[in-house]
C-alpha cells in the first residue's frame, strides 16, 4: 500500500506513493497541473484534456493527461515545456469558442476556473471567426439549479456526482459531438437532494443556484469555517457573508465527515436567518394576551418573578426544560447547570420523544465513527432511511456500498434511498421489529441470506427509529447483535442538529455533562463543582409532556423547541401548552409552541455565534460567527446567565470560550477539549473521550421492546424537507416539502376498497386527516406510511394503529 | 493480371445462390473445423492463431493470437464482434455477414472456445438490417443444430450467440466505445489504461473483440494449418486480406488478395482503372482516417502494413478510395471531416471541438471566404488535436477519431497546397459544380 | 418497479412486452437491452417519444434522463415524427465522388422538404447520412435502411414518386434495387423477401420485420 516511487517532475526528483495519479501526486509535491474534470472525490474520466503533459517513455515522449497516469517508478515528466504549454493553449483555445466570456455577469466571475486557467495557460486571443455554438440561456433545471449550456464546457462532473455519488443520475450527457449538452428528461427535474454540489463543483458558471445567483461578487465575500447542524454528521461546511447576510454555504473537504459534499437541506438552509420573522425584541403577554415587545430587563423580570414563585411555592419538581439540540455545546451547558442549579430539576431533555435512550446514544460501548465505512467489509442499516434523516452519512455508506465493496444489507418497513446498492433488503412492519431479528440473529427464514452477508467484518451497525410507530428499544437490541457480529461496531442514530452534544452537556434526565450518568460515576464530581444537583428522578420529554398535560408542570421552558410540530404525538404537545401555567420560550421564531408562550426571549442562531458542537460519532468540532444576531438578540447562555442572577443564583458564565474552558474541566469526557487546540491542530475536530476519560460505558440492551400487531400499523417518518420552523422560514426550502400523502401497498389498497381512490381518511388515536392517496409496492403489507410534518397536516402520530377508509 | 484469393469468399462466388444457408455451408465443409476445435484446448488454439500470424481485419492490424493470449484469466469472459462497419470506403464486413454468416458463426465457436467464452456478442451496425437478419438466421440455424446453445456438437461447453443492433454512430467501431454501447451506454471510448478490454471489458470482465474478417479467417486457418495460411500472404501479412476500393475506378468492389502487389496492380489492374478519359489525382490508401497517396510518390510501393506505414499512412480497414483530377480535393477532405466531427462523441475537448471548428474552416474555404492565414489556422487546430502532425499520431485526444480528421488537412495541405490557395485567392471553388 | 417512478403502467401492446421480455433475457445485465428495447418502443408509435424512453428506463432499470442520454447519442433512434419511408441519402466521400449531393438534391426536390424534415403528409422524411457501407455501389440511398445502390438523380426522383403512389407496407431492398438501383458494392446473388415496416432497421428478434423471411 505504502509503497514509495520516486518520479522526476520538471527535473525534479520527488518520492511518491505507488500508484497515485500523477496530477494529485505532483499537486502534493508542489508542482500544480491545471484541470477541469478532475476532481479527486470522483473516477478520472480524462475529458476535459487540460492536464495533458507529457511523458518520457523508451518509445519516445508521450501526451497522457495527468489525471489517468498513475505514478510509476523512474518516471519522468513534463508539465510546462514547450508541447504541454502548446497543447494546454490548445485546449484552452477549444473550450473558449464555443463559451459566451460573459464574465461579467456571471455568478462564477472572480472564482472562475476557466477564468483562472485562461489567464494561467492560455491563448492571448481566439482565432475563432465562426459562429458559437447556442443554447437558450439559463434554464431552471429545479427548483434550486439552473443551467446555462453555452458556459458548460462539458467537463461531467455534475453529471458523475449524480450518478457516482449521490445515485440519482437525474442530469446526463445529451445529443452527441458538438451539440453534446447537459439535460434533465423532460418533466424531471434535476430535483435531487444533493443538487447544490453540482454548482460548487461546476468548474464555470454552467450551474448556478437560484438562492445565490446575482447576489454577490466572490471578492465581497467573507468566509467563515463551520459544522452543518442540519444534521448530526457534522459536516464542514464554510459560510460566506456579505454586508452582515449570510449569502451561502460551501462544503468543505474532510475526510472524516462529508468529504466535501452537503445536502441541499445543509447548504440552502441558512435562509431563515435574515428571515423579517425573526424575533429581534424579547416579548411578553399584554393585557389582551397578545405578544409585546418588551425591553430585555422587563422580560427577565417577569420570567424570575413567576419562576421563582413556583420554585418557592413547589420546587425544581414543578418546572421542566424541553429542547436544546440546537444549542451549542456552551449554551447547552449552561442551559444543564441552569437547570440543575438554578431550577433544582432533572425534568430536562433534548430529544423530542422521537429518539433513543439518552446513555444509549451518548455512551454506547463499540461506537463506530463515520470513517469505519471505509474498511467495513459488511454494513447493516436498520433504522431510518439515510437519505430523508442522515443525507451526508448516507453519500457514506453509498460510496462503501458501491465504490468500496462492502456488503449493505438494509432494513426499513419500505423503500430507502440505499435499496439499489443494497445486498439485501428486509422490509417488516414496525411493531414486528423483534420477530425479525430473532430471524437475523439466528440466520434462520427470510433473515438467512442478509445474516450470511454480515458474516465477515469489520461489521458496522447504523441504527435507530425508522419511524415513530417502532419502539425505541429495539434499535439498542440490533445494536447488541451487531456487537456480536466480527470487529462488530455500532453508530446509533438520531438526527436533531447538536442533539450529541446537549446530551453530552447533560440535557437528559439521566445524564449530567461529560457522560456521567446522574447516579454513576463522576456525579459528585459534578455536584462539587456545581454546589449540588437535584436528587428526584427527571422525567424525559414524553414524561414531561404528559405531567404538564396532567397539570403537574407549572412552568415549562422551551428552548429553541417546538413540541407541537416536533414531537411524534403532536396532539399531547398541544394539550401539555394548554395547561402549563407559565411558558418561557428562548428561540429565533414564534412557532406553534412558543406563540403561547408567556415569555419569547430571542436568541443567536447559527452563524451568529461560536462555540462547539458535537456529532453522531461524538465528534467535537468548532461552530464560527460571522453575522451578527437581528436586533437585540443573545447568546443563550448570556440569558440564562441573567435570568439565574435575577434569581439569586450566580452560574459565573462569562464568555462562550470560558464556559468551553469550564467544560473542559468539569465534563470528563470533554477533558482537555479547548477552542485553541480546535482552531488550530485539531481542525477536522476531536473525537471524545479521549484516552483515559470515559466515564460511562453503555452496553446496549437486547430486548426489543413491545410487541404490537393489529391489521394496519402507523409508519410515521421524516423526509428530507418538511415543515419545520427553520425550513418554512428558508425561501428556497420552503417549497419543496412534498406535502401529506398516506401510502398504502396497492393490495392493502384494494383490500380496504380503495383500489381506485385518490384520497383516503386516515384516523388515529390522537388525530385524523384526509390525505392524498399513494400506491407503494414497496410497502411491507399491512403498514400504512405517512410523512411526517407537512404542511397543512395535522398530527396523527405516534402509532402505531390506524385505520384508512375512504374519503 | 493479379489473381485473387478464394479463402474467406470462395463459398460466395462458387454457390452465389446459397452460400449463406446451413445447407450450402456444411456441404461444402462447413462446421468441421468448430466442432474439432471444441476438442481442443485454450493454448493450442492460441498458439495455433498466434503461428498463423493472423492480423486484425478492423483497422489496427494487431496480431490476433497475441491479442487473445493477454486475455485475464477472470470469468466470465466474452468475445465481441466487431461488424459495427462504418469506415468511409469500407464494406468488406457487409459481404462477408450477408454471403457467408455461417463462416462467421464457425468462427465464433472457434475464437470462443480458445478464449473459454460462453457468451458472444456480434455488434453489427443498426444500418446493415439485411446482414443483420442474415446473421441472425444462420444463429437460428446453427442453434437448431446444436452448434450453439448448451452442450454444442454433443460435448459439455455450452456457447450462447447474441445478434446486437447498433444505432448509428461510428464511433462504436472502437472497441471500448462498443462494449460501452453493447452495455447500454453510450458509445463513448474508455480511458486506456485502465480500460484494456482483456483485462476489464463488457461488464469489467475480461474481453476479446475481434474484426467480422478476422473471424470468418478462422475456420480456414484450422483447415489448412498454420503454416498453408501464412504461405497465402505476403510476409508478415499473413493470409489473405480483403480490399474495399470505391470512388472514380472502373471496377470498384471488394476483394480478396494477398499483400505485396502495388497500388498500380491495385488500382489499374484488379479495379480497372480510373473511369474513361479521366486520370488519377489521389487516393486514400486504407479508409477515411488515413493519409492520402499520390501517383508521383507512392503508385508503385507494395501495399504492405510496414510499406505504408512508413510513407506516412496506413491500410486500414483496407478503405481504398479514388479520386480523379475532377476531384476538388477542398469538398473532399471536408467531407471527411465533416463525417469526423459527425461522428465525434464529444467526450473530449480536442476532438469535439476540434473536429468541427476545421470542417467550419474547410467550408469556408470552399463557399470562398478563405483567408490566406486559414492555411496555417487549419495546421495549427489539426496540430493541437494531433501534435506535431505526425504519423502514427501523437493524440491530444481519448481515441484517434480526432486525429483521423486531421488526415485530410495533412495531405490536402501537403500535396494540393496550390488548389487551397486557388480557393482562396479565386473566391471560392474552381471545379465545375464548385461553391463560389 | 424500479427504483424510479416513472410513469405508471406499460403503454406496450402485450406481444411488444413479450418480445421485450425475451431480449432481456439475451443479456446478462439488463441495461444492455437499452438499445433493443428503444427500436421496440420506436417501433410502437413510430418515432422515440418521451413516453417510450420513460417506458424503456422502467424495463431496464435506469432514469429517463439516463435512457435519454444513451438514445440521443445515436442518430437512428428518432425523437421527432417521421415520416413513414425515411429515405436517407449518403452523402459520405464515396458517394460524394459519384454525385450523391446531385441525388440528395433530387429526393429533396421531390419530396418537396429540405434533408432533416419530413413532408406535410408525413409520407416521407428526408435526411442526408454519413457512409452506410455501400461505396462500392455509390452513390447509396436508404428507405426505412433498406438499401439501394447507384441510385441516380432520376432513379431518385422515380423512388420518392413510388414510394408516395405505391405506398408500400413494408419497403424491400431486392425490389427496390431491381426498380430504382443500378451497380452494387458486391453480387447480392439471392432476393430476400424480409421487409421493413417502419423508420426503424428491420430485423426479426425486434419484431420490426413484416415477417416474411
Amino acid at each position: 500500500m505504502s509503497e514509495v516511487v520516486t518520479v522526476t517532475i520538471d527535473g525534479r526528483q520527488v518520492e511518491v506513493p505507488a500508484g497515485e495519479l500523477l496530477i494529485k501526486a505532483a499537486q502534493d509535491r508542489g508542482t500544480y497541473i491545471p484541470r477541469f474534470c478532475w476532481h479527486p472525490r470522483m473516477k478520472p474520466v480524462g475529458m476535459c484534456r487540460m492536464c495533458l503533459v507529457e511523458l518520457e517513455t523508451p518509445r519516445g515522449p508521450a501526451i497522457v493527461t495527468a489525471c489517468t497516469t498513475p505514478v510509476s517508478d523512474g518516471m519522468v515528466v513534463h508539465t510546462r515545456n514547450e508541447t504541454v504549454q502548446r497543447v494546454q493553449e490548445g485546449v484552452l483555445e477549444f473550450l473558449l469558442i464555443n463559451h459566451p466570456l460573459d464574465c461579467p455577469v456571471c455568478d462564477r466571475g472572480g472564482e472562475c476556473p476557466l477564468q483562472d486557467h485562461v489567464m494561467a495557460y492560455g491563448p492571448g486571443e481566439s482565432r475563432f471567426v465562426e459562429e458559437k455554438r447556442h443554447f437558450e440561456k439559463p434554464i431552471p433545471i429545479s427548483d434550486l439549479v439552473l443551467l446555462d449550456r453555452e458556459r458548460c464546457i462539458l467537463c461531467a462532473r455534475c453529471t458523475r456526482f449524480s450518478e457516482e455519488i449521490s445515485g440519482d443520475p437525474l442530469i446526463e450527457f445529451t445529443d452527441r459531438g458538438n451539440g453534446v449538452h447537459i439535460a434533465t428528461f423532460p418533466d424531471l427535474p434535476f430535483s435531487s437532494y444533493f443538487s447544490g454540489n453540482t454548482v460548487q463543483i461546476c468548474p464555470v458558471g454552467a450551474l448556478t443556484a437560484t438562492a445565490y445567483r446575482f447576489r454577490a461578487r466572490p471578492w465581497d465575500l467573507t468566509a467563515v469555517e463551520s459544522t452543518c447542524l442540519q444534521c448530526t454528521a457534522g459536516d464542514r461546511i464554510s459560510i460566506q457573508a456579505s454586508q452582515n447576510e449570510v449569502l451561502r454555504i460551501l462544503g468543505v473537504d474532510v475526510e472524516p465527515t462529508n468529504q466535501g459534499w452537503l445536502s441541499d437541506r445543509c447548504r440552502f438552509g441558512f435562509q431563515y436567518l435574515g428571515s423579517p420573522e425573526r424575533l429581534a425584541t424579547p416579548l411578553l403577554r399584554d393585557a389582551t394576551g397578545d405578544h409585546v415587545e418588551a425591553s430585555w430587563s422587563e422580560a427577565l423580570a417577569v420570567a424570575a418573578t413567576r419562576i421563582g414563585d413556583v420554585l418557592q411555592r413547589s420546587g425544581g419538581q414543578a418546572v421542566a426544560v424541553l429542547g436544546g439540540a440546537r444549542l451549542t455545546n456552551e449554551d447547552a451547558y449552561a442551559l444543564s447547570k441552569f437547570a440543575r442549579v438554578v431550577l433544582g430539576t432533572n425534568h430536562v431533555d433534548a430529544q423530542m420523544d422521537d429518539g433513543l435512550d439518552p446513555q444509549f446514544l451518548a455512551a454506547t460501548v463499540d461506537r463506530a465513527r463515520i470513517g469505519d465505512l471505509e474498511t467495513a467489509k459488511a454494513i447493516l442499516v436498520w433504522g431510518p432511511d439515510l437519505k430523508e434523516e442522515h443525507p451526508t452519512l448516507y453519500l457514506r455508506v453509498r460510496r462503501a456500498a458501491q465504490e468500496l465493496g462492502a456488503k449493505l444489507v438494509v432494513v426499513h418497513p419500505r423503500r430507502t434511498g440505499l435499496d439499489d446498492r443494497a445486498t439485501h433488503k428486509l422490509t417488516y412492519r414496525p411493531g414486528e421489529g423483534a420477530d425479525l431479528l430473532t430471524e437475523l440473529v439466528a440466520g434462520t427464514g427470510r433473515a438467512a441470506e442478509a445474516r450470511e452477508a454480515l458474516a465477515e467484518g469489520p461489521v458496522v451497525g447504523l441504527v435507530g427509529r425508522a419511524g415513530y410507530g417502532e419502539d425505541p428499544r429495539l434499535a439498542e437490541a440490533v445494536a447488541a447483535f451487531v456487537r456480536t457480529l466480527p470487529d462488530g461496531k455500532v453508530l446509533p442514530l438520531a438526527r436533531r442538529a447538536n442533539v450529541y452534544g446537549a446530551l453530552d452537556m447533560g440535557l437528559a434526565p439521566t445524564l449530567l455533562p461529560g457522560r456521567v450518568s446522574v447516579a454513576g460515576e463522576g456525579a459528585d464530581a459534578i455536584a462539587e463543582a456545581w454546589g449540588g444537583l437535584p436528587d428526584h428522578p427527571g422525567l424525559d420529554a414524553r414524561g414531561i409532556l404528559e405531567a404538564a398535560a396532567a397539570g403537574d408542570i407549572e412552568v415549562l421552558i422551551l428552548v429553541g423547541a417546538d413540541p407541537v410540530r416536533d414531537v411524534p404525538d403532536g396532539d399531547l404537545a398541544r394539550r401539555a401548552l394548554e395547561t402549563v401555567p407559565f411558558v418561557v420560550a428562548i428561540d429565533q421564531f414564534l412557532t406553534d409552541s412558543s406563540r403561547v408562550a408567556d415569555v419569547v426571549f430571542c436568541a443567536d442562531g447559527f452563524a451568529e455565534k461560536e462555540g462547539t458542537v458535537t456529532n453522531l460519532e461524538g465528534r467535537v468540532q468548532k461552530v464560527n460567527r460571522i453575522v451578527p444576531g437581528p436586533g437585540q438578540t443573545r447568546p443563550d447562555w448570556s440569558i440564562l446567565d441573567d435570568l439565574a442572577r435575577r434569581l439569586g443564583v450566580e452560574l459565573g458564565l462569562t464568555s462562550a470560550e470560558a464556559i468551553a474552558k469550564e467544560i473542559a474541566e468539569v465534563a470528563p469526557a470533554y477533558r482537555g477539549v479547548t477552542w485553541e487546540r480546535l482552531d488550530w491542530e485539531a481542525r477536522d475536530g476531536i473525537v471524545v473521550p479521549e484516552e483515559g476519560h470515559a466515564p460511562l460505558r453503555y452496553v446496549p440492551a437486547d430486548t426489543p421492546g413491545a410487541r404490537h400487531g393489529g391489521d394496519l400499523v402507523l409508519h410515521l417518518a421524516r423526509v428530507m424537507y418538511d415543515d419545520g420552523v427553520l425550513a418554512r422560514h428558508s425561501p428556497a426550502l420552503a417549497g419543496l416539502a412534498p406535502g401529506g400523502a398516506v401510502f398504502l401497498h396497492p393490495d392493502d389498497a384494494t383490500r380496504l376498497g380503495l383500489g381506485s381512490a385518490e384520497q383516503a381518511r386516515v384516523v388515529t388515536e390522537h388525530g385524523e386527516a384526509t390525505l392524498p392517496l399513494r400506491m407503494d409496492d414497496t410497502l411491507h403489507r399491512g403498514v400504512v406510511y405517512v410523512p411526517f410534518n407537512q404542511p397543512g397536516v395535522p398530527p396523527l402520530g405516534p402509532g402505531p394503529g390506524v385505520t384508512v377508509t375512504p374519503a | 493480371m493479379t489473381t485473387q484469393l478464394r479463402v474467406i469468399t470462395r463459398r460466395m462466388t462458387e454457390h452465389p445462390a446459397d452460400s449463406h444457408t446451413l445447407a450450402r455451408y456444411e456441404a461444402t465443409g462447413g462446421y468441421r473445423q468448430a466442432r474439432r476445435a471444441v476438442g481442443m484446448t485454450r493454448d493450442e488454439l492460441v498458439e495455433l492463431t498466434k503461428e498463423s500470424g493472423l492480423l486484425g481485419r478492423g483497422g489496427a492490424a494487431f496480431p490476433a493470437g497475441l491479442k487473445w493470449s493477454f486475455l485475464a484469466p477472470a470469468r466470465p469472459a466474452y468475445l465481441v464482434v466487431n461488424a459495427d462497419e462504418s469506415e468511409p470506403g469500407t464494406f468488406k464486413d457487409r459481404q462477408l455477414l450477408e454471403r457467408d454468416p455461417h463462416q462467421l458463426v464457425e468462427g465464433i465457436i472457434i475464437a470462443a472456445v480458445a478464449n473459454e467464452v460462453h457468451h458472444a456478442f456480434v455488434y453489427v451496425r443498426g444500418e446493415y438490417p439485411k446482414p443483420a437478419r442474415r446473421l441472425q438466421r444462420a444463429v437460428d440455424e446453427a442453434y437448431a443444430s446444436g452448434y450453439l446453445g448448451e452442450g454444442i456438437f454433443g460435448s459439455d461447453y455450452d456457447l450462447e450467440v447474441t445478434v446486437h443492433l447498433g444505432a448509428g454512430a461510428y464511433i462504436c467501431g472502437e472497441e471500448t466505445a462498443l462494449i460501452n454501447s453493447l452495455e447500454g451506454r453510450r458509445g463513448e471510448p474508455r480511458l486506456k489504461p485502465p480500460y484494456f478490454p482483456a483485462a476489464k471489458g463488457l461488464y469489467m470482465m475480461p474481453t476479446i473483440v475481434n474484426n467480422v474478417e478476422t473471424i470468418s479467417n478462422l475456420p480456414h486457418i484450422l483447415e489448412m494449418g498454420p503454416d498453408a495460411y501464412k504461405a497465402l500472404g505476403h510476409e508478415e501479412d499473413t493470409g489473405s486480406f480483403l480490399f474495399s476500393i470505391s470512388g472514380h475506378v472502373n471496377r470498384p468492389g471488394n476483394y480478396e488478395l494477398p499483400h505485396g502487389l502495388t497500388w498500380r496492380e491495385l488500382i489499374f489492374e484488379v479495379a480497372g482503372g480510373i473511369r474513361d478519359g479521366h486520370e488519377l489525382k489521389t487516393w486514400i490508401p486504407g479508409g477515411a482516417s488515413a493519409p492520402w497517396f499520390v501517383p508521383g510518390d507512392h503508385l508503385d510501393l507494395p501495399i504492405t502494413k510496414n510499406d505504408t506505414g512508413k510513407a506516412g499512412s496506413m491500410l486500414g480497414s483496407g478503405a481504398v478510395v479514388v479520386m480523379d483530377e475532377t476531384t476538388c480535393v477542398v469538398r473532399a477532405a471536408e467531407r471527411i471531416v465533416r463525417f469526423f466531427a459527425h461522428e465525434s462523441c464529444g467526450q473530449c475537448t480536442p476532438c469535439r471541438e476540434g473536429t468541427t471548428w476545421l470542417e467550419m474552416i474547410l467550408r469556408r474555404i470552399e463557399s470562398g471566404a478563405g483567408r490566406e492565414v486559414d492555411v496555417d489556422l487549419l495546421l495549427e487546430v489539426g496540430g493541437n488535436i494531433s501534435v506535431g502532425l505526425a504519423w502514427p499520431p501523437r493524440m491530444t485526444t481519448i481515441c484517434p477519431l480526432g486525429p483521423s480528421a486531421v488526415s485530410p488537412i495533412i495531405s490536402i495541405t501537403k500535396y494540393f497546397k496550390d488548389e487551397l490557395l486557388a480557393h482562396i485567392h479565386g473566391g471560392g471553388c474552381p471545379f465545375e459544380g464548385g461553391e463560389r | 418497479m424500479g427504483i424510479y417512478p416513472a410513469g405508471a403502467m406499460s403503454r406496450w401492446s402485450p406481444e411488444t412486452r413479450e418480445r421485450a421480455r425475451s431480449i432481456l433475457a439475451r443479456y446478462p445485465e439488463k441495461r444492455s437491452a437499452v438499445m433493443p428495447l428503444l427500436y421496440l418502443a420506436a417501433a410502437e408509435e413510430g418515432y422515440l417519444t418521451d413516453e417510450g424512453m420513460a417506458e424503456v428506463a422502467e424495463w431496464v432499470g435506469l432514469t429517463p434522463a439516463q435512457v435519454q442520454s444513451v438514445a440521443s447519442f445515436y442518430t437512428m433512434y428518432k425523437r421527432e415524427p417521421t415520416g413513414r419511408y425515411l429515405v436517407s441519402c449518403c452523402t459520405s466521400i464515396s458517394c460524394m465522388l459519384l454525385g450523391a449531393d446531385e441525388v440528395l438534391a433530387a429526393v429533396e426536390d421531390e419530396a418537396g422538404v429540405p434533408a432533416g424534415e419530413t413532408d406535410e403528409d408525413g409520407v416521407i422524411t428526408v435526411e442526408h447520412v454519413e457512409c452506410i457501407g455501400a461505396c462500392g455501389g455509390a452513390p447509396a440511398v436508404q428507405v426505412n435502411y433498406e438499401l439501394i445502390e447507384g441510385v441516380t438523380p432520376d432513379t431518385a426522383r422515380e423512388l420518392v414518386r413510388w414510394l408516395r403512389s405505391a405506398a408500400p407496407d413494408s419497403v424491400r431492398a431486392d425490389e427496390m434495387q431491381e426498380l430504382f438501383g443500378t451497380r452494387r458494392s458486391f453480387d447480392w446473388a439471392i432476393a430476400e423477401h424480409a421487409g421493413a415496416v417502419g423508420p426503424y432497421p428491420a430485423f426479426e428478434p425486434y419484431g420490426t420485420t413484416d415477417g416474411h423471411p
